[in-house]
């Protein structure tokens, strides 16, 4: 714990408190091991931060693509690793990446579960919509992808979200009645 | 409406995870010198104490505006220093001190008062503190009756400096000339006259053909 002059605080400090958890969220996601997420988030950071910091105000799109091409990065290096030493990589659950309170309501399970079975790529943009309030231009720059492909996938993740929550919830009702 | 919408909205009602504070001050580790350029002042804590993150309108103090402050702080302190040595030394009349000294309490601090009374600004001064007399009193010269300053261009030499490359890669000659420009002032009531004199350079490029 550092101590600073009175009444002052790192800016990075109130940054992070506004944008830390959607960034984990996304290095969570963009991450090979689950272990790896926070690693990955704070080196992203930390390199960002070191250029652009002085300023005050970073935008968070700039730590977003930082953390995508370190996730990139770091895959190759991991993949080469693990044909050494013939390991599988660990998905941990998505609700794990939120808060646990939501362990209570079982429509917000049902829509984690239904999030956690889109596919990669639409995933990513859901994620960088919804919870990192990018714009589609943002994403679209973050993912180096264009901005009509984004969009699409993420009018196609949502019309699958939109399918799939119910039958989620339909699903989770069968299980605890099998269960009793 | 959107069809999306309201699941949309379902979606940002769930909150990712804020990271751990392990993980904040494995952060601020890593970040070392680099998180402290920039820093944000904190409101006063009977002020309400708000959360840190919620202070976004507060003023930021980021590096360069800090040293732009301590300079100017700094610049604006010697200016007061030096103003007030200036006036101790040269305004106060000669063994004030020792009248001041012998004086009663009472007429010593009304003395005080006349004296900081006496530093009333007066508009028609060019400088902040100082009355036109108290100017005139210092200088030694007059502050009216000056005539419009005469300025005289005063042509010294030339020198060819010779044929050089420009960056465009095409020849040139360099001539240097050398002036001196004075400008004068005076005063017929007083006999008083003040010059000035700057030296001044004009270099000439003469384009040159190239066969």
């Amino acid at each position: 714990m550092k101590l600073y002059p009175m009444n002052t605080e790192p800016i990075w400090k109130s940054w992070f408190a506004r944008h830390g958890a959607k960034l984990l969220l996304f290095a969570r996601q963009q991450s090979r091991r689950p272990d790896e997420a926070e690693d990955l988030l704070q080196e992203a950071f930390v390199r960002i931060w070191r250029l652009y910091g002085h300023t005050g105000e970073v935008s968070p799109g700039l730590v977003y693509r930082a953390i995508r091409r370190l996730a990139i990065d770091w895959a190759r290096s991991i993949d080469r690793r693990q044909a050494r030493e013939n390991k599988v990589a660990l998905d941990a659950p998505l609700s794990f990446s939120f808060d646990r309170t939501l362990e209570q309501d079982e429509r917000k399970q049902a829509l984690l579960r239904a999030v956690e079975r889109l596919p990669a790529q639409q995933k990513e943009v859901v994620t960088l919509k919804i919870w990192g309030e990018l714009t589609f231009d943002e994403i679209a720059r973050t993912l180096d992808e264009s901005l009509n492909t984004v969009a699409s996938r993420y009018r196609y993740a949502l019309q699958k979200l939109k399918d799939w929550v119910p039958e989620e919830m339909e699903g989770k009702k069968e299980d605890s009645s099998a269960k009793s | 409406m959107n069809e999306f919408e309201k699941l949309e909205a379902e979606l940002k009602g769930l909150q990712p995870a804020a990271p751990s504070e392990q993980f904040i001050s494995r952060l601020e580790d890593a970040l070392g010198d680099a998180g402290n350029v920039a820093m944000r002042c904190m409101p006063d804590k009977e002020e309400g104490g708000a959360h840190p993150s919620k202070t976004t309108s507060s003023p930021i103090i980021s590096f360069p505006r800090l040293v732009a402050f301590s300079g100017l702080a700094g610049l604006g302190l010697a200016a007061v220093w030096a103003m007030v040595f200036y006036l101790s030394s040269s305004l106060a009349p000669a063994g004030t001190e020792d009248l001041v000294s012998d004086l009663a309490p009472e007429e010593s601090q009304a003395l005080a008062e006349e004296s900081s009374l006496a530093q009333v600004e007066d508009p028609e001064s060019p400088l902040h503190g100082l009355s036109l007399e108290e100017i005139q009193d210092v200088s030694v010269m007059p502050v009216s009756g000056w005539l419009d300053p005469q300025m005289n261009e005063r042509f010294l030499r030339v020198v060819d400096e010779g044929i050089f490359e420009r960056p465009g890669g095409l020849p040139a000659r360099r001539v240097r000339h050398f002036f001196m420009d004075e400008t004068l002032w005076s005063n017929p009531a007083s006999d008083t006259r003040i010059l000035s004199t700057t030296p001044r350079e004009e270099v000439i490029l003469i384009e040159l053909d190239t066969y």
